[in-house]
């Protein structure tokens, strides 16, 4: 139908377009690994794996043969329009066949071998690494972009939580994998969710406006945050049980750690001989430790963005791992306080975006309640999560031990952040490095 | 003027209710306290509002030492509101403009001036002998709870005279009748009848569950009290079609569809009691979710029944029954929150508990007119009343309706001290700031606001009996649900936040209809294939009727 070479060369101009496009610039050279029309009418849908410059990704491309106007539903979507190809039957418009509503419901029956049909069908947007339909508010099918040899950690995590009976991961309802790799998956669309971030900037305008203490603010977040402790215990429960667990000492992260938040410090990252000094005594204290807890999969990714509140409580969404870190160090197992730590440094992230939101800068007040909104948010999230029966189990013994554990992966997430800021967004640097800054003098 | 739902036996699914206070709505002969007279008397303002069924406060016989739910005589009215010709006449009035009128009804207990149960007390041989509960030791039926443990430490209580101890479930002068006893069930039943022979639409039957008390057992929701409603609702239904049952059982709403009967046999009506203090919740936390959960647990009940909603009564804000489920998170917010936690307990009237913000006194109406259920108001919320908490626990909710900005606030003519309360005097809520006069004559009042919104609502039975869906929007200050029956289909947005809020809404089920805004018949952008986009202002709410072009 379509000649790979034909799609290769317009791939050159589009993948560099794409939201999931992970390269900075346009790819060197593109290769047409695997081709397959899997609606053989017009218009005709067509699957893909193209490698730019050797990394995989997956195409869903629509191919439409002898009309005039291109339809309305790539009215504003020019990036998801490749171009002209050539196709037996004359020159093929060809595009994003996941914006093409009747494409997407073949898509869905293909993925679903025929076991789940729908009528309508909508984009969500604003989604990074991957493409996602929802289906009659019903259903909700990911197609992975770039892809890994070897399983995916959503599908793997989510359909292990999902048969170890875990109630708060969105059942999957099929997967689809070719050639070994996972290449999406289809699962109960939570209907009247929105995510932990909206929730926590809700209750922090709140917060800003009344000024109020945050426990005496209408907003208040420390229900939410104390249940979504107890969600996240349960998860980490849920996920020893499913993955097992082990108990190396000391465990393969504390190197890690060591070795990320070294070399911030090498580098300048704390613009002070004193903060060399106090990342060796960190370390130090954190290689010193007998007791590090239990090491299980965890979730890898833990934000405020990856938990929906929904009618029946928080559920847990996303187990891919950060999509920049390599397959396997995102299926290694881990610490639980990993996510834990997560967590907490989304608690500070919302405080500080909130507050920016209405800075008046150097707003001594809005500072403060902002601070206050994060101490209260992380001491009802640790509560709920110790609270939690059982959970001691996957934790080190002595409170100080836990504490340091804690600390350690935080103090890692920020590292991370300070680099990822640094690319992306360096107005934002300022709020890792401040998390730094207090980890490191606490 | 023909009664509402003449020929509807099933009127009070669309219904909007209105719950007055006898005592406190209008004075007909000068004597410092309302009465059915003042009542008639003001029948053509509840008519202009646009209400369709008044529900009446106890006015029976009482030394009213409960409010009047502490009945001395059934059968006749309490001399200070009146004579039974004044409940008739109140009656015809109503019936003649179009509205209904229901009546509290206590079955469970009497007050102990009851001659039933003196009667009781002084001769246990006598007629009336085993008409209570009596029992020679208060060991019996330990499970059963003390429910006003504020007052009372058993649910025994000696009697000197009789020598034994009698049961009550709620204050000690309020015995419970023994329902096991088959003149007491006949008695009741004779109550009923008489009342709906005079003409009453039907009764709001006060603390239900309790009627009948068995070992073993916590006394509330036995076999034993359903099958006795169902005998009252056969009665009914048999001789007095188109009356209605409303049960007061303040129980979690999947206990409370047993009052419905399991094929509609009960209760017409029940009231639902979390949804209340979650409306509250969700303005405060700005966010949909307390509203969104209950109802997702709330359960589908019987062909022909309907839930009572509302957003205030003549009684606190109560928790009692909400508190100690483990499925329910609304208690630990209640406790954690300062504000919420004072007022527990307390009563309070809407505009006082929404600061006086009248956007929100508006958002909170529109939900309780477009969610699922027959609306209630509570008299005097519909010009923003205020309370007076120094008044004690109840009365502080109890004050004289404010008419006039004149002596008394139009309420009466007596010398002030003579008033049974006196009315609010403050500046902000007092009668020269708020009072139906004032408001009948400003087009932008609360009142007039009110009123048009009632008008609306009757327009669209879909309110009272049309699907309920709540729909998809990430933005969790948002509240979006759609009504449709038949052909008509209402699309309600409630923005829950302080600040003005965006929504994208999935309608594409919808694609090609017009969105017509009700309060103002606007139409809006009509509906395609992508999200549809809109913003609110801060509390603001949208009723759109879906229209094909």
């Amino acid at each position: 139908m379509i000649e790979p070479s034909a799609l290769a060369a317009a791939l050159t101009e589009y993948l560099p377009k794409q939201r999931w496009y992970a390269g900075s610039d346009a790819p060197a050279r593109v290769v047409v690994e695997r081709l397959e029309v899997l609606h053989d009418e017009w218009p005709a849908l067509v699957w893909a794996v193209v490698a730019a410059d050797g990394v995989p990704y997956q195409l869903l491309l629509g191919v439409r043969v002898g009309d005039d106007d291109p339809p309305d539903f790539l009215h504003g979507h020019d990036d998801a329009v490749l171009g002209t190809v050539p196709t037996h039957a004359g020159p093929g418009l060809t595009y994003d066949g996941t914006l093409d509503p009747g494409l997407a419901l073949v898509l869905l029956d293909c993925v679903t071998k025929g076991g789940e049909q729908a009528t309508l069908v909508r984009p969500i947007g604003a989604e990074q690494s991957n493409t996602s339909l929802v289906f009659d508010d019903r259903l909700v099918l990911k197609v992975f972009r770039r892809l890994h040899d070897g399983p995916n950690p959503d599908v793997e995590v989510t359909t292990a939580l999902a048969t170890g009976g875990f109630p708060h991961v969105a059942e999957p309802a099929a997967a689809w994998e070719r050639d070994g790799r996972d290449l999406a998956i289809v699962q109960r669309y939570l209907t009247g969710s929105t995510d932990g971030w909206s929730l926590a900037l809700a209750s922090l305008r709140d917060l800003f406006a009344t000024g109020l203490s945050p426990s005496e603010s209408g907003g208040d977040f420390g229900g939410e945050a104390w249940r979504l402790g107890e969600v996240t215990a349960r998860l980490h429960l849920a996920l020893a049980n499913a993955f097992g667990q082990e108990h190396p000492t000391p465990p393969g992260w504390v190197k890690g750690i060591a070795d990320a938040v070294r070399a911030f410090g090498a580098g300048g990252g704390t613009g002070t001989r004193q903060g060399d000094e106090r990342i060796e005594r960190f370390v130090d204290r954190m290689e010193a430790l007998q007791d590090w807890g239990a090491a299980i999969r965890v979730h890898g990714d833990f934000h405020l963005g990856q938990a929906l509140r929904t009618d029946t409580g928080w559920y847990i969404v996303d187990f891919e791992g950060e999509p920049s870190r390599p397959l396997g160090e995102r299926r290694r197992l881990s610490s639980p306080l990993k996510d834990v730590a997560g967590m907490l440094r989304s608690f500070h992230y919302a405080a500080e975006v909130g507050r920016s939101e209405r800075d008046a800068p150097g707003d001594d007040a809005l500072v403060r309640l902002g601070e206050a909104w994060e101490q209260r948010n992380r001491r009802a999230f640790l509560d709920g999560y110790l609270a939690t029966s059982g959970i001691d189990e996957l934790l080190p013994t002595d409170v100080g031990g836990l504490a340091t554990v804690l600390r350690s992966f935080e103090l890692e997430k920020a590292v991370y952040e300070v680099a990822y800021e640094t690319d992306h967004r360096p107005d934002w640097v300022a709020i890792p490095r401040g998390a730094i800054d207090r980890l490191l003098s606490g | 003027m023909t009664l509402f739902g003449a020929d509807d036996p099933r009127w009070y699914e669309r219904a909007v209710f209105y719950e007055v206070l006898t005592r406190g709505f209008f004075d007909s002969n000068d004597d410092g306290t309302g009465d059915l007279r003042g009542l008639t008397a003001r029948l053509d303002y509840l008519q202009w509002l646009g209400i369709d069924c008044i529900w009446l406060l106890p006015f029976y016989s009482s030394p009213l030492r409960d409010g009047g739910y502490d009945i001395a005589d059934f059968f006749t009215v309490l001399p200070e509101y009146g004579d039974l010709a004044d409940a008739v006449e109140l009656v015809e009035e109503a019936h003649r403009r179009g509205l209904r009128i229901i009546a509290d009804l206590v079955m469970n207990h009497t007050s102990d001036a009851h001659p039933w149960f003196q009667s009781s007390r002084d001769d246990p041989t006598g007629p009336h002998g085993d008409w209570y509960v009596w029992s020679d030791d208060d060991q019996r039926y330990p499970e059963a709870r003390v429910i006003f443990v504020d007052t009372e430490k058993s649910n025994w209580t000696w009697d000197p005279t009789r020598q034994q101890y009698y049961w009550h479930r709620f204050f000690s002068h309020q015995p419970d009748l023994n329902f096991d006893n088959p003149a007491v069930q006949d008695a009741m039943v004779d109550v009923v009848r008489f009342w709906l022979d005079i003409g009453l639409d039907g009764f709001r039957l006060d603390a239900v569950p309790y009627l009948f008390e068995r070992d073993g057992t916590n006394g509330e929701n036995l076999p034993e009290t359903h099958d006795y409603l169902r005998r009252v609702r056969k009665e009914v239904d048999a001789n007095y079609p188109g009356r209605v049952l409303l049960a007061e059982a303040n129980q979690w709403p999947a206990d409370v569809v047993d009052y419905f009967g399991p094929s509609g046999d009960e209760c017409h009506m029940c009231f639902h009691f979390p949804l209340m203090p979650r409306m509250f919740m969700a303005v405060r936390r700005e966010q949909r979710y307390p509203i969104t959960e209950i109802l997702a647990q709330t359960p589908e009940i019987p062909d022909g029944c309907q839930w009572g909603i509302f957003l205030r009564n003549h009684d606190e804000l109560t928790l009692e029954m909400v508190t100690d489920e483990e499925r329910d998170y609304m208690y630990a917010e209640y406790a954690k929150d300062p504000k919420m936690r004072r007022n527990v307990g307390i009563g309070r009237r809407l505009a006082p508990l929404v600061d006086n913000d009248r956007r929100v006194a508006e958002l909170l109406h529109a939900m309780l007119f477009s969610m699922p259920g027959s609306p209630v108001l509570y008299y005097g919320d519909e010009i923003g009343m205020g309370d007076n908490i120094y008044l004690g626990d109840r009365d502080g909710v109890r004050t004289p309706m404010q008419w006039t900005p004149d002596r008394n606030g139009g309420f009466s003519k007596a010398d002030f001290a003579r008033l049974y309360l006196p009315p609010l005097m403050d500046p902000v809520y007092g009668f020269q700031a708020v009072n139906v006069e004032g408001e009948q004559r400003d087009p932008s009042s609360m009142l007039h606001w009110m009123r048009r919104l009632l008008e609306v609502r009757r327009q669209h039975p879909l309110f009272g009996t049309g699907s309920f869906e709540v729909l998809d929007a990430e933005n969790p200050s948002v509240l979006a649900y759609a009504r449709q029956q038949g052909d008509d289909l209402v699309l309600c947005v409630n923005n829950l936040s302080r600040f003005a809020q965006p929504v994208e809404l999935s309608l594409q089920r919808w694609a090609g209809k017009t969105p017509i805004e009700l309060l103002g018949r606007v139409p809006f952008p009509k509906v395609g294939e992508l999200p549809y986009f809109v913003t609110l202002g801060p509390y603001a709410f949208y009723w759109f009727q879906l229209v094909d072009p």
